[in-house]
């Protein structure tokens, strides 16, 4: 009797080792880690960081924001097309870009432009302001660049095996001339079967 | 009689396991092997001077920082780039992430610094580039971590 209870325990506990590694849980990882998650199928959060990065240091290696007018450069923020059949916010890179490009006294950027502002209140502020002060006070901002871009994708499969390439490119419109002053493609590709932790 | 045969049959697995060991490692080599030929001898006379330290991590994963190239880009900010030669016999797959410190050895907080992964073939090489955040950063540091495959 008192053997069979051992063998009993002895196997209960070979079962949860092996049960162990197959069973992970939850915990923190570094954002933008090459350990998170990478979807074949999907931008991952990791891309979005490569592909602001890749088109920062661009914008630096050119030098084109100095060619400004104005000093810092004066920016407006245009559409940015999500052309891939995965879902998620274009404003992730663009927002990390601008983190980068403003609060390091690069350019500025123009919250206030068009007919359909990115901060409604503050462009009627500055309506208000104008019209109570004249026309020659406080002149309304006076962009250098616009900022427009483009992500899309390419999928093929060879029987199993999934491949997707995801591409990020912008463009900067010297807003004086209206022609192209910077354009810069980041390229993704994955490939495999199904999704998988990263390394 | 029979243990000059078992000795013999022995011999002959030995040798059957070392043949097909040499040839796992000829077919491992020969798969997704690249040949580099380069003409360039050395950097350029513009190059800045950097202290190059390469961690141990590279070495264990059979790759070589072949050279290191600092150089001021058109817009202000220094560029760097790292050859890496994978002098493995397979398919190197690594993370790599490019830290840029300012004149007083502060890291300059930056959305360019973030993780990036490459693959270098067998007798391949890569480069690996940053550019820096801005003109304030004079060193950069090169953090890599190895895939498990």
């Amino acid at each position: 009797m008192r053997i069979r209870t051992a063998s009993i325990a002895v196997l209960a506990s070979l079962a949860a080792f092996l049960a162990a590694p197959g069973c992970e849980r939850a915990r923190y990882v570094e954002t933008g880690s090459p350990e998170g998650i990478i979807s074949v199928n999907d931008v991952d959060f990791q891309d979005i960081l490569k592909a602001s990065s890749g088109m920062l240091e661009s914008l630096g290696q050119t030098g084109v924001l100095k060619t400004a007018k104005n000093k810092p450069a004066q920016l407006i923020i245009g559409d940015v097309v999500n052309d891939t059949s995965s879902r998620f916010d274009v404003g992730e890179v663009t927002y990390r870009m601008r983190e980068q490009l403003v609060n390091s006294g690069q350019a500025t950027v123009v919250t206030t432009f068009g007919t359909t502002p990115e901060d409604k209140q503050a462009q009627e502020v500055l309506r208000r302001e104008k019209f109570l002060k004249g026309e020659t006070v406080e002149p309304l901002p006076d962009p250098d660049f616009s900022l427009t871009g483009k992500i899309t994708q390419v999928k093929r499969s060879a029987g199993g095996t999934k491949q997707a390439t995801y591409t990020f490119r912008l463009t900067l419109t010297n807003l004086r001339t209206g022609l192209e002053a910077w354009t810069k493609t980041v390229d993704m590709t994955k490939m495999g079967n199904k999704n998988a932790v990263g390394f | 009689m029979t243990a000059t045969r078992i000795a013999a049959r022995a011999a002959l697995t030995v040798a059957a396991a070392l043949l097909l060991g040499a040839g796992i490692v000829t077919v491992v080599a020969g798969c997704g092997t690249v040949n580099t030929t380069s003409t360039r001898t050395g950097p350029a006379d513009s190059a800045v001077e950097a202290t190059t330290k390469v961690n141990n991590l590279l070495q264990q994963l059979f790759l070589t920082a072949k050279e290191v190239r600092m150089n001021r880009t058109k817009g202000g900010p220094m560029e760097v780039q790292v050859d890496v030669e994978n002098n493995g016999f397979s398919y190197k797959t690594f993370a790599y992430r490019f830290d840029w410190v300012d004149a007083k050895g502060n890291v300059i907080e930056s959305q360019t610094s973030v993780w990036k992964s490459t693959n270098v073939p067998s007798g391949g090489s890569t480069v690996i580039r940053s550019v820096a955040p801005n003109e304030d950063a004079t060193d950069f540091r090169l953090q890599v971590r190895r895939a498990e495959s």
